[in-house]
């Protein structure tokens, strides 16, 4: 009966090892240079990309600061096409929140890298003043509004009910000018071109930093991304082109952050990585 | 942090930035004996501010029923049991408090010490309306007046805090004080909708929007507050409860002030929760008919005071007191002066124009039932 039970055991434990995904993590993010690079989380070219196991800790440098920990590690994979560099981000989430609401947080990731490859690196925690650094940044609700998710209030809330929005009014209908205009006073954010929500082409946006608190849009929108569920979390591919300088010779350094959503993480309270060297491979 | 002077504590506290003033401070009077809860303030704010997609749950004026009202469900309760009772050391002349504020309270890790509402708590804005505390015994509200039960209403705006917590909590800097007028604003082009201000405000008069996924609150309506005109729900209030202007320090009040008059000088009208440690610019005169044991703690100490000089005002022929608050809601212009002159009561603009003439008492006509040139006696209906 005994051996039976050891049997078992063993059994048991070979099975959650095959489940898990495997291979030999390596140190630094190698960047593999491939004919063409892809959105696809599911496509061949990543299976011949080394991963890197990026250990996270707790963002608790500045306040608001978060206490305990969540997501673990990150899986990162990168390849190249010797002008665009795609990073394949995976990690384990049980469930997915893509639903924006109050009191709801968002899934997210982000990938930071240094505006210039210099000697002095910036400060991990989104870079210092005068050493900017430059960030990549997916999240699960604009992931859904790319696929596809309409943008009403509808979509988050399925009873809802709402009556009447002035600007949906009768005189305005045969005019989509006015209309649009008209709406655009009750949305202050969006008349001024900060598009936190709503449609969107691509569910990343590119971001400058020089420290916290210092976050603001990217003028060069250059990155984009696709994220999937998988059978343990989200994979996410985020593409933008490679830094300038970047070569076999010259190594950069790539940073990596994670929000869970259903532990109200967001904005400073995430589970970040520091620098992480970033090679051609 | 850095160390504040806030006088409703009458003392010095702890807040995230130094102390800095706006030049004038908007703020306002809300006399809650008046109010009916008829909602026009809500409605008006409502069709004007925030009638577009994801703020169909917002309201940036709401009027409550206490003690069971509340717009998010148990806003006020939740955080009073955070802060484990508050007390007030009122040996001195004035009262100062020994309790902590939201600033002082912060746990590890936070700016302040607060907690978000669900989408669910938002879900029942009427809840509680017109519920009594306590019971009322068999066949007493037909008997006539009775005092075991009493509920009031609390019309809520944006405090526009001279420490404000949203301000405070927000890690990027998109909360604003404007210096011209003290008005606490969201920049919407800065704000990344990570609700900490949500979670900051104790008054939870900040609210997230689902479709631009920023927070957005009150504005005092400053596009009329920069013209002289009251903001929305001072314009609309019908029963004439409210007073917007601006309030100075108690060591600068002026008398001709409509607000320091009321605030400091008189002492009629109470902060909301100073305790919080806010020191929020929207001041009640507090329900009459309430046990102050309530009303102390969502009003502080100067209760008894207040609802003793407001209740005696008229026996006291304190023809100030009495004709200022006939002042309100007098005029939709911002009443920056006030004087009164004999038996008249008159606002005026910062320069000292006349805005508005009010008599103390209006004119009474008595028309005698018998119509003697039609021959015909009239009554009351039509």
């Amino acid at each position: 009966m005994k051996k039976l039970l050891v049997l078992f055991l063993i059994l048991g434990l070979l099975g959650a090892v095959a489940c898990r995904r495997t291979f030999v993590a390596t140190p630094d993010v190698q960047v593999v240079t491939t004919k063409t690079v892809t959105l696809d989380a599911n496509e061949s070219v990543w299976s011949g990309a080394p991963t890197h196991v990026s250990k996270l800790i707790l963002q608790d440098l500045v306040e608001p600061r978060l206490m305990e920990p969540s997501t673990q590690e990150v899986e990162v994979q990168a390849v190249t096409d010797g002008t665009t560099i795609a990073f394949r981000l995976e990690w384990a989430d049980g469930s997915p929140n893509d639903l924006p609401g109050p009191h709801r947080f968002m899934d997210g990731c982000a990938v930071q890298l240094p505006l210039a490859i210099a000697d002095s690196v910036p400060a991990p925690q989104m870079g210092e003043t005068g050493k900017t650094v430059q960030i990549s940044y997916w999240r699960a609700d604009w992931q859904a509004i790319v696929d596809g998710r309409a943008d009403e209030i509808t979509a988050i809330y399925p009873n809802s009910k709402p009556d009447h929005y002035p600007f949906n009014a009768r005189p305005l209908e045969s005019n989509p000018q006015a209309q649009q205009e008209t709406a655009k006073r009750y949305a202050p954010a969006r008349a001024l071109g900060n598009n936190r929500e709503g449609p969107r082409e691509q569910p990343v946006e590119d971001l400058i930093a020089e420290g916290p608190g210092t976050l603001s849009p990217n003028p060069q929108a250059f990155s984009k991304g696709k994220g999937v569920r998988t059978s343990r979390g989200w994979a996410v591919v985020i593409t933008r082109p490679l830094p300038a300088g970047f070569s076999k010779e010259k190594s950069s350094q790539v940073a990596f952050a994670v929000w869970e959503g259903s532990k109200s993480e967001t904005g400073a309270r995430k589970m970040r990585s520091g620098w992480v060297n970033l090679l051609m491979k | 942090m850095a160390r504040v002077n806030n006088w409703q504590l009458g003392r010095e506290m702890s807040y995230w930035y130094p102390e800095s003033r706006p030049q004038k401070q908007f703020a306002a009077v809300f006399d809650i004996n008046k109010c009916i809860a008829c909602q026009t303030c809500t409605l008006a704010c409502k069709t004007t501010w925030t009638s577009g997609k994801g703020q169909e749950y917002m309201l940036w004026n709401n009027v409550e029923s206490k003690p069971y009202g509340f717009y998010p469900l148990a806003w006020d309760l939740k955080l009073l049991e955070m802060l484990e009772g508050q007390k007030w050391n009122e040996s001195g002349e004035r009262p100062v408090y020994e309790g902590s504020t939201i600033f002082e309270s912060a746990p590890a890790g936070e700016r302040v010490l607060g907690w978000r509402p669900e989408d669910e708590d938002y879900a029942y804005p009427n809840v509680g309306e017109d519920d009594c505390a306590g019971g009322v015994d068999g066949g007493a509200s037909i008997l006539g007046v009775h005092d075991m039960a009493w509920f009031y209403y609390l019309a809520r705006i944006c405090n526009h805090c001279t420490y404000p917590a949203c301000l405070a909590s927000c890690p990027r800097g998109s909360i604003y004080k404007r210096p011209e007028d003290g008005i606490v604003l969201v920049d919407q082009g800065r704000c990344r909708g990570y609700q900490e201000c949500v979670r900051g405000c104790p008054y939870k008069k900040v609210f997230f929007n689902a479709m631009t996924g920023t927070s957005e609150k009150c504005i005092a309506c400053y596009p009329k507050m920069e013209q002289g005109i009251q903001p929305q729900c001072f314009e609309n209030c019908i029963g004439k409860i409210r007073m917007a202007g601006y309030l100075n320090t108690p060591d600068k009040a002026q008398a001709d002030n409509p607000l320091d008059y009321l605030v400091h000088i008189k002492k009629v009208a109470l902060p909301l929760f100073p305790q919080f440690g806010l020191e929020p610019n929207v001041y009640y005169i507090p329900p009459i008919h309430v046990p102050t044991s309530f009303t102390k703690q969502m009003f502080g100490p100067g209760v008894d005071q207040a609802i003793k000089t407001y209740r005696e005002a008229a026996a006291n022929k304190d023809d100030d007191l009495t004709g200022l608050l006939g002042l309100f809601g007098s005029s939709e212009m911002v009443m920056e002066k006030w004087k009164r002159v004999g038996d008249k009561v008159i606002g005026l603009d910062a320069k000292g124009k006349e805005i508005v003439n009010v008599p103390m008492r209006e004119p009474v006509v008595v028309r005698p039932a018998y119509d003697k040139l039609y021959q015909i006696t009239r009554g009351n209906c039509p």
